[in-house]
């Protein structure tokens, strides 16, 4: 049998069981469908990194000895950790954006993509959930352990790189990997500002064939996979970094 | 000795010293600094008429944060309700009820809220009928539903785990009293239970609330949705930038006291 046949056949009997699942053979559809996915995919992937990166550099600026550092860090922590993502998102997109458009005006346009305004909110959202799970991760190391380094002779900064942070990363992985689950469920936000992920393509589709339900399904099913993707790969990596003595 | 102190001190010094003043201290300065910036973009902003917009829409701002108070509350309440249901469910002996409560909460754990939202606003009927008479079933409260869901999810999970963090020894030792299962549920988990579960509790309070600015993408007439035909009304680029940074003050000033206080109880129940 080939593909389409095999799609047909689905479709057919999807529809026997009162699922009209009729937008996957008409190819346009289909392939915006299918783009909406690759979106979410690299929305998620970019956002990932990018948040990460952010967090670490977080972390560092809130447990800094400096507090020229560490209050503006922790105000930022809280003001994202306390607000949520849509309105950080408008006052992204719609209000530097907006002036970033207006001030560039003259110079050829404005080069940032809604796209990339979305990776740069959920990542800097994300990024201050993941300081603080650094944060506490530092904290937990036990003061032993540094004392132990120092009187191998490690410098501080190389107790803090060879020590302190390796075993903060393992504390903070359960909660680092929550984060990047809840960053994946909110990936969504992007249809408000029409970025093409596939929550978007869905609206389109249903708002033209009234098959809410059916998409439904599939963005769950499509979320499902994803949050089961991250939480397969920390497991992996608790596995693979576990500290021996410690946990189970 | 020297050295101990050195190294007890790889903390900043000034953090132990004063560790809540300071972080209010610095997220008040955070958002003056933000007002700072909205009030630098606008030259002559005493001059202008901004302030008599902001005033005009103020009220209905409020109103429309009004709406998303009285849906992350009604969301709260409802899903707490199901979820000490769903969470008793999941530790039930029945096999069946505890498997179909344990779908029950990683389907709506892991379903991103926005979606769930669509789905309760579009699947839902607008109007349901009771005999001869149709009653209305408004946007706002299908929101509530799709908020409540993932509400009720995560309060179940939070029970299962406050119970299972209860020592076993505080069931053997109620039934050493004489208690049946029943009663040391009642009168010895169920007390322990609660202290344990109001901090997240608290915390998912705050999620919700922060996840009723998404009724705004479905119609509701929230502070958001208020804020963008504000915008739209006035048409001015400082009452933009205004409204929306008010907004995200406005959510910041309800959430920020949830959650340091949620912060408050989880240290001061660290020590029992």
């Amino acid at each position: 049998m080939r593909p389409a046949d095999w799609l047909q056949a689905t479709v057919a009997s999807l529809k026997a069981a009162g699922l009209n699942y009729e937008f996957l053979l008409a190819a346009s559809e289909r392939a915006s469908f299918l783009h909406g996915l690759v979106v979410t995919l690299e929305l998620a992937l970019a956002a990932i990194v990018c948040s990460l990166v952010a967090g670490l550099l977080l972390a560092a600026m809130l447990v800094s000895r400096h507090r020229w550092l560490a209050l503006p860090a922790r105000g930022f922590v809280e003001v994202t950790r306390n607000t949520p993502t849509l309105v950080q998102l408008y006052c992204a997109f719609l209000v530097l954006n907006m002036l970033i458009t207006e001030a560039l005006k003259l110079s050829g346009g404005n080069p940032l993509t809604p796209f990339l305004w979305v990776v740069v909110v959920i990542s800097l959202h994300k990024a201050a959930f993941h300081a603080e799970a650094l944060r506490a991760g530092l904290q937990a190391v036990p003061p032993v352990m540094l004392e132990a380094a120092a009187s191998l002779g490690f410098t501080s900064t190389r107790r803090l790189w060879l020590v302190q942070f390796p075993l903060a990363l393992r504390f903070a992985l359960p909660s680092l990997v929550n984060n990047l689950v809840d960053l994946v469920k909110m990936t969504t936000v992007a249809s408000a500002i029409a970025v093409g992920d596939v929550t978007y393509q869905a609206i389109m589709i249903w708002s033209q064939r009234d098959n809410v339900l059916e998409l439904m399904l599939l963005l769950l099913l499509f979320f499902s996979l994803l949050t089961w993707l991250v939480n397969q790969g920390g497991r992996a990596l608790e596995h693979y970094w576990r500290i021996p003595g410690y946990g189970r | 000795m020297a050295d101990d102190t050195e190294l007890t001190a790889t903390l900043p010094a000034w953090r132990s010293t004063s560790s809540i003043t300071l972080p209010v201290l610095a997220a008040i300065g955070i958002t003056l600094l933000l007002t700072l910036g909205v009030l630098w973009l606008i030259p002559a902003w005493t001059a202008s008429p901004l302030l008599g917009h902001v005033l005009r829409w103020l009220p209905a701002l409020l109103w429309g944060m009004l709406a998303n108070i009285q849906i992350s509350v009604l969301a709260i309440a409802l899903g707490t309700a199901a979820g000490l249901v769903i969470g008793a469910l999941q530790l039930s002996p029945v096999v069946p009820a505890a498997t179909v409560a344990r779908w029950y909460v990683q389907i709506f754990r892991n379903a991103p809220m926005l979606i769930l939202i669509y789905f309760s606003t579009y699947v839902f009927p607008f109007e349901i009928r009771l005999g001869n008479t149709y009653l209305a079933f408004p946007d706002w409260i299908k929101v509530t539903l799709g908020l409540a869901l993932p509400a009720s999810a995560n309060v179940a999970e939070i029970f299962r785990g406050a119970i299972g963090g209860i020592p076993s020894a505080q069931w053997e030792a109620a039934a050493q009293l004489g208690l049946r299962r029943s009663q040391a549920y009642r009168w010895v988990i169920l007390p322990q239970c609660l202290r344990r579960m109001l901090p997240p509790w608290m915390n998912l309070y705050a999620t919700i609330t922060m996840g009723t600015a998404l009724a705004s993408l479905v119609g509701v007439k929230d502070l958001l949705d208020t804020a963008q035909i504000a915008s739209s009304t006035v048409n001015r680029v400082d009452f933009t930038v205004t409204v929306y940074f008010l907004t995200l003050l406005l959510f910041f000033l309800y959430c920020y006291p949830i959650s340091r206080l949620t912060q408050y109880l989880e240290k001061k129940h660290a020590f029992h």
